[in-house]
C-alpha cells in the first residue's frame, strides 16, 4: 500500500530543517511512501533532492492568513490524497495547530503537540516543568535593554551565557564582552537577549515521540560532538544515560507529549545534575540518526496513526557516530522555473548520470 | 571506591575507551587497559601495584606515582568514585 506521506521543513541548509532527515527515515522504512516536500521558498534544496522529496509544493508563508494556507493544503490533497503530513518547522507549527481539525477533516491524519505544548519553549514554562519532572534548569535573565543587561550580569556573575530569542549563544567574561555581544545578537535576531548562568558541564539531546497519553513511541539520546555556529547538532555520539532517558519518560508522562519532540539538555560536570535547555516541539534536523540506530520515529509515527501500532522495541546501538557534511545538487533552470512559476515540482529519482545536454 | 561506571565502558585492545553513559571517548597504554580491567575486578590498590610490577617491567616508584595520576584521571571522568 503506497502511502502519501507530506513533510514541511526541506530546507537542508546550514541551519537545517528536519524534513530531508524525516523523508530519508521514511524512504528507508519498511513502508512504502510517495514523499510531498511542502516548501516556502524556491531554494530549499530539498525541493531538488530527487532522490527524497517525489513532489515539492510551495506553500503560502504561514504568517500569511490561515484560509489560503488551509486553501493551499486543499489543492494539494486534491491531487496528492494525502495521508499525513508531518510538521517540522517551529513557523508552521502555530498554523498547523490551529488548523488541526480542519486538516483533519480533509482525511489527514496528523500528530502535533497542543497549543499549550507549543508555548513551552517560553523559558518561564520551561523551568515549571523542570521542577514537575525533577531536573534543573539554569538561571536565567530576560533583558531588552542595555540597563537590564548591566543588572543582570551584575545578579548572575562571570561567566555568564548571553543567548538571543531564537538563535545563538556566546559565553562571555567581562561586561564589555557581555555589551558587544548583547548587540550583536539583538541586531541579528532581535528582543529578548537571555542572561543565563554558565553552567560547566556538556550537552545532550534525545529526539522523542510522544502518543500525547502519556507514552513514548521511542526515544534515542545523543552525546552532541561539534556544534555550528547557531548551536545545531553537526557531529554526535549515541549514548545510552539511564538518568537521561528517564528524565525524558517523565516529561512525555507529565506533559502528555504529543507527536515529535526534542528535549535538550545540560549535564553539569561537577554535580552530574540534569540542567533542562529546550523542549522544541518536532523531530530534530539530526531525526535520520536515530532511525539509522534502530528507532525510525517517523516510520513509528506513521505507523502509529494509520495502523494503531504503539508497540515498539526501545532497544539501539550507542557508540554510533552522525558525521554530517555539505554536498551539492546540479539542476536544469527548468525545475526552478517549474517551481517559482508553477509552485510546483516533480522529481525524477532516476537521473543519476552527469548530462551535459 | 565507587567502580560502578566502569562495568559499562566498551574497551577495545587497542586503548580505546568508550563510556556510553556520557558520550565520550578516552585512550590509554596496555598498562592503562591492564589497571582498569583490575579495578573492574574489584582489586584495591596495593593488589594492582603487585600484579603490574608482576607482569610489567617498570620501576615500583614511579608506577605508584603514575597510579595516583591515573586514577585521579579516572575520577575526574566519573569513572570511578572515592
Amino acid at each position: 500500500m503506497k502511502i502519501t506521506i507530506a513533510v514541511s521543513g526541506i530546507n537542508a541548509v546550514d541551519n537545517p530543517g528536519p524534513g530531508t532527515g524525516i523523508i530519508r527515515s521514511l524512504k528507508q522504512s519498511s513502508l512504502d511512501v510517495r514523499t510531498i516536500g511542502l516548501a516556502y521558498d524556491t531554494m530549499e534544496p530539498g525541493i531538488y533532492m530527487d532522490d527524497i522529496v517525489d513532489k515539492t509544493y510551495l506553500m503560502p508563508y504561514p504568517s500569511s492568513d490561515q484560509d489560503s494556507f488551509l486553501k493551499r493544503l486543499e489543492y494539494i490533497n486534491s491531487i496528492e490524497k494525502i495521508d499525513i503530513i508531518i510538521s517540522a518547522l517551529d513557523a508552521e507549527l502555530p498554523v498547523m495547530i490551529a488548523l488541526k481539525e480542519d486538516i483533519e477533516n480533509l482525511g489527514i491524519k496528523i500528530l502535533i503537540p497542543t497549543k499549550k505544548m507549543f508555548a513551552l519553549r517560553n523559558k518561564t514554562e520551561l523551568k515549571k516543568i523542570a521542577e514537575a519532572i525533577q531536573v534543573k534548569s539554569p538561571e536565567y535573565i530576560s533583558c531588552t535593554s542595555l540597563s537590564d543587561l548591566f543588572n543582570a550580569v551584575e545578579k548572575v556573575g562571570f561567566p555568564c551565557m548571553i543567548k538571543g530569542p531564537f538563535y545563538e549563544a556566546f559565553k562571555v567574561n567581562s561586561l564589555v564582552e557581555a555589551e558587544t555581544k548583547f548587540h550583536k545578537i539583538s541586531a541579528k535576531w532581535g528582543f529578548p537577549i537571555i542572561v543565563q548562568k554558565f553552567i560547566y558541564g556538556e550537552e545532550y539531546d534525545v529526539v522523542g515521540l510522544g502518543d500525547g497519553k502519556g507514552n513514548d513511541l521511542g526515544i534515542f539520546a545523543i552525546k552532541k560532538m561539534t556544534t555550528t555556529s547557531l548551536g545545531k547538532v553537526w557531529n554526535a555520539i549515541s549514548i545510552h544515560n539511564e538518568k537521561l532517558a528517564q528524565a525524558t519518560k517523565r516529561m512525555v508522562q507529565y506533559l502528555k507529549w504529543q507527536g515529535g519532540f526534542e528535549f535538550e539538555v545540560l549535564i553539569e560536570n561537577k554535580t552530574q545534575e540534569l540542567y533542562l535547555l529546550e523542549i522544541n516541539p518536532r523531530f530534530p534536523a539530526w531525526v535520520y540518526m536515530a532511525g539509522a540506530c534502530g528507532i525510525n520515529l517517523p516510520e513509528r509515527m506513521v505507523k502509529f496513526l494509520l495502523f494503531n501500532e504503539d508497540k515498539f522495541p526501545s532497544d539501539y546501538k550507542s557508540g554510533k557516530i552522525m558525521i554530517r557534511y555539505t554536498a551539492e545538487i546540479i539542476k536544469d533552470i527548468a525545475d526552478f522555473e517549474k517551481i517559482t512559476t508553477l509552485g510546483e515540482l516533480e522529481n525524477n529519482p532516476k537521473i543519476t548520470e552527469f548530462s551535459n545536454e | 571506591m565507587e567502580i560502578q561506571r566502569l562495568a559499562s565502558l566498551a574497551i577495545s585492545d587497542s586503548g580505546f575507551i568508550f563510556d556510553p553513559v556520557s558520550g565520550h571517548s578516552y585512550t590509554t597504554n596496555q598498562i592503562g587497559l591492564e589497571i582498569i580491567r583490575l579495578l573492574k575486578e574489584d582489586k584495591d590498590i596495593p593488589e594492582i601495584i603487585e600484579y603490574i610490577l608482576d607482569e610489567f617491567d617498570v620501576n615500583r616508584d614511579e608506577f605508584e606515582t603514575d597510579l595516583i595520576d591515573f586514577t585521579q584521571n579516572l575520577k575526574s571522568y566519573y569513572l570511578i568514585g572515592d
